[in-house]
């Protein structure tokens, strides 16, 4: 059982280290945009409700509530069960604002509830009996509701039935009704494990939340929503910071009110005041802990929990309480004397069981100023191991036979801790060239900074170009407030082979390059045509010469038989020979080979009957 | 020494324009011909070059395989060998001269582009 408790002990510490925090709420500033954009003058009566109720929702009100009333009632229409709905609502927001009723609004908005209507005309109706203080029968409008979702199974409807229920009396059996808060968060949709919403967008994600609370808090049952889901749902209704319709704003300041003020779930929205960074000037961190709409929690108390060293994994402090001035909660960090870097600072805000997200983890960064100490400069001749020590004021001039050596420490000025920051450059800089070469001085183990700069060795780094160079050394680091830029000397350097002022490399580097011309595989070169034809004529001539001793020999064809067979024998084979000229210039191997077959044939067949013949002439009959 | 170079070459000659048959020296004629055709092929190569060299090839393997062929057809009529080519006659020599140059040109035709 021991492995078991370990692996437990185990997975809450991993489930916790990776708690969600809200990364999304409403700043002051947002809260100000959000009313600003439902103070607008009123369209119709369906913006007037959307103002007047998302305002009052904010803790704020119109501009001017007699002017509202009024508009409401002018544009009050008794016949239509919205107009009732608009109208009852947003008087019920206003002080000192009664519409008129008669028992036929009474019956209008009683015939509405029933299982005929939609689901959005049974709220409206609901909702208008009972800000008009009209009776209603509860248990009526519980059946009318779960007949009217399982025809409509869709996010709004479900949503619209679970803020009609909340406006029924509290002794009605909901029953089916609460099941489908939980239902509908399964429908939700997971994004990265950041945003929880539906896929018909944030105004029915808003729209749920403050239904799923406000049902919640009206039956006093928690809602079945697990802090991760709370959060997620946080960081999908406030990612957005400008509302597009009045409905959307709406939808939004309901949400924010919703989770700012139930009964059960409280998300804490904790951030540092400026930037998370203390020093001696600045030794307190200060935190803002709000709601979701950024009022502060003055109930709640602050504690450090632990506060870890990133790099070292020291823990500074544990269990050290924020004290509360003035709405922010305040703790003075550098009493406990930690050196400069980052320190993890674990928080936990307690006093309300109803808060959500209470363990937060926050970066703080420790600041401090740094000091050059021991500086030291000397030039250190090549054979010797002993350097001259010279006054840091001046010129120095140095050729290839010596070696420019500087050392130095440096500390923190509040503590004297050696420091090692993460900048710590050496630069030369040639003002009449523009070269500038940057070296890195690297601390040994005692922490004390060396640099050595070998001229001989590093004569390719200045393009060998003497001339004056000034020395800066440059500190830099995230946690140092004062970084360094110091001109130290200035060095004249002299070396021993100098070329000639060349352009300096660099500024070549970034031009244009030179184009390369594709070049094309360049065709053979043919000898002159009259050269060809001259000899294709020489080649050809030995045939006139082969006709000619023939001639002399006296060849002929005088015993040239006509046979059928001999001339198609002769045909034939000149059939052949043309065929060889035509593949040369028209046909592939199969085609010629195809044709070859055919007259080979025929002149086989015809030739042999021809030779045959021609033998049995030579030899007489046999 | 000269002389008897030019001795043996008169006689030589002598003897061949007597002895040989008509029929010998139209072969004769026909494998000169050839040999004339494959040299001044190779003439042209030396002389202007290369280009384009399976034609070159082409050709000269044509004069090569023609003369090759026509010594054989020469060896096979001449009647003073008819012992050694008992089942061959004259004409069948002529029908496989034939068909050996066809399947030749038909190679060099290929390969001459």
């Amino acid at each position: 059982e021991f492995v078991c408790l370990f692996s437990l002990v185990l997975l809450t510490v991993a489930l916790g280290a990776q708690a969600l925090t809200p990364s999304h709420h409403l700043s002051l500033s947002d809260v100000a945009r959000l009313q600003a954009l439902l103070s607008q003058p009123f369209t119709d009566l369906a913006s007037a409700y959307y103002s007047i109720v998302g305002l009052s929702k904010l803790g704020a009100s119109v501009a001017d509530e007699n002017d509202a009333c009024h508009f409401l009632k002018a544009q009050l229409d008794p016949m239509s069960v919205d107009s009732l709905f608009f109208a009852a609502e947003a008087s019920q927001a206003i002080s000192d604002c009664e519409i008129p009723v008669s028992n036929e609004t009474r019956d209008i908005l009683l015939a509405a509830v029933s299982e005929d209507s939609t689901v959005t005309q049974i709220f409206r109706a609901v909702s208008a009996l009972s800000s008009l203080g009209l009776p209603l029968a509860s248990q009526e409008v519980v059946g009318a509701l779960v007949a009217r979702i399982a025809k409509e199974d869709n996010v709004l409807a479900i949503t619209t039935a679970l803020q009609t229920a909340t406006r029924l009396s509290q002794q009605a059996d909901f029953g089916g009704i609460l099941e489908e808060i939980e239902d509908l968060a399964a429908r939700l949709d997971d994004l990265g494990g950041v945003y929880l919403q539906f896929e018909e967008g944030l105004e029915a994600t808003a729209l749920f939340v403050t239904a799923a609370y406000t049902l919640s808090d009206h039956v006093d049952t928690e809602p079945p929503l697990k802090e991760d889901q709370v959060i997620q749902l946080v960081n999908s209704v406030f990612s957005k910071k400008s509302w597009q319709s009045l409905s959307e704003a709406f939808s939004v300041a309901c949400a924010a009110a919703a989770l700012s003020n139930n009964r059960f779930q409280v998300p804490v929205i904790v951030s540092a005041q400026g930037p998370a960074t203390v020093s001696h000037n600045q030794p307190i961190l200060q935190l803002l802990v709000t709601d979701v709409l950024s009022n502060p929690l003055a109930s709640a108390s602050v504690v450090v929990e632990s506060a870890q060293a990133v790099v070292s994994k020291n823990v500074i402090l544990t269990q050290a309480p924020f004290s509360l001035r003035d709405g922010i909660f305040e703790l003075n960090f550098m009493t406990s004397q930690p050196a400069s870097g980052y320190y993890q600072f674990s928080v936990a805000i307690t006093g309300d069981t109803r808060l959500v997200a209470s363990q937060v983890e926050l970066k703080v960064k420790v600041s401090t100023e740094v000091a050059i100490t021991n500086m030291d400069l000397s030039v250190v001749d090549k054979d010797q191991s002993i350097g001259t020590k010279t006054s840091r004021l001046g010129r120095k001039a140095h050729d290839s036979h010596q070696n420019f050596a500087m050392t130095f420490q440096l500390v923190d000025v509040n503590t004297g801790v050696e420091l090692t920051p993460h900048q710590t450059f050496v630069r030369l800089h040639n003002h009449k060239t523009g070269q500038e070469v940057v070296f890195v001085a690297e601390p040994d183990s005692k922490n004390l900074y060396k640099f050595e700069l070998d001229i001989a060795e590093r004569k390719s780094e200045f393009d060998s170009m003497s001339g004056t160079y000034t020395l800066h050394l440059i500190v830099g680091d995230a946690t140092l407030e004062n970084p360094i830029l110091w001109n130290v000397a200035d060095i004249v350097l002299k070396f021993l082979d100098e070329e000639a002022p060349a352009a300096i490399q660099s500024k070549t580097l970034y031009m244009p390059k030179p184009d390369i011309q594709h070049l094309f595989r360049e065709p053979e070169k043919k000898p002159p045509t009259v050269v060809s034809n001259a000899f294709t004529a020489l080649v050809l001539s030995p045939f006139l010469l082969l006709l000619i001793l023939w001639f002399k020999l006296g060849a002929n064809i005088s015993n040239f038989s006509l046979s059928p067979s001999a001339v198609l024998f002769h045909v034939g084979h000149a059939c052949m020979l043309g065929l060889m000229y035509v593949y040369w210039t028209h046909l592939n191997m199969f085609q010629t080979l195809k044709y070859l077959a055919i007259i080979g044939s025929l002149t086989f067949l015809a030739g042999n009957r021809m030779l045959a013949q021609k033998a049995v002439k030579r030899y007489g009959l046999c | 020494m000269s002389n008897s170079v030019i001795s043996v070459i008169s006689r030589f000659l002598e003897e061949y324009t007597t002895k040989t048959s008509n029929k010998l020296k139209v072969v004769d004629a026909y494998l000169f011909y050839i040999l004339l055709t494959g040299a001044l092929q190779f003439l042209y190569c030396l002389l202007v070059g290369t280009f384009p060299f399976n034609s070159f090839l082409a050709g000269f393997i044509l004069c090569v395989g023609a003369f090759i062929l026509g010594v054989c057809l020469r060896i096979q009529i001449n009647p003073d060998n008819k012992g050694d080519f008992l089942s061959i006659s004259q004409e069948r020599a002529f029908a496989d001269f034939l068909l050996a140059h066809t399947v030749l040109h038909l190679v060099v035709i290929n390969f001459i582009g």
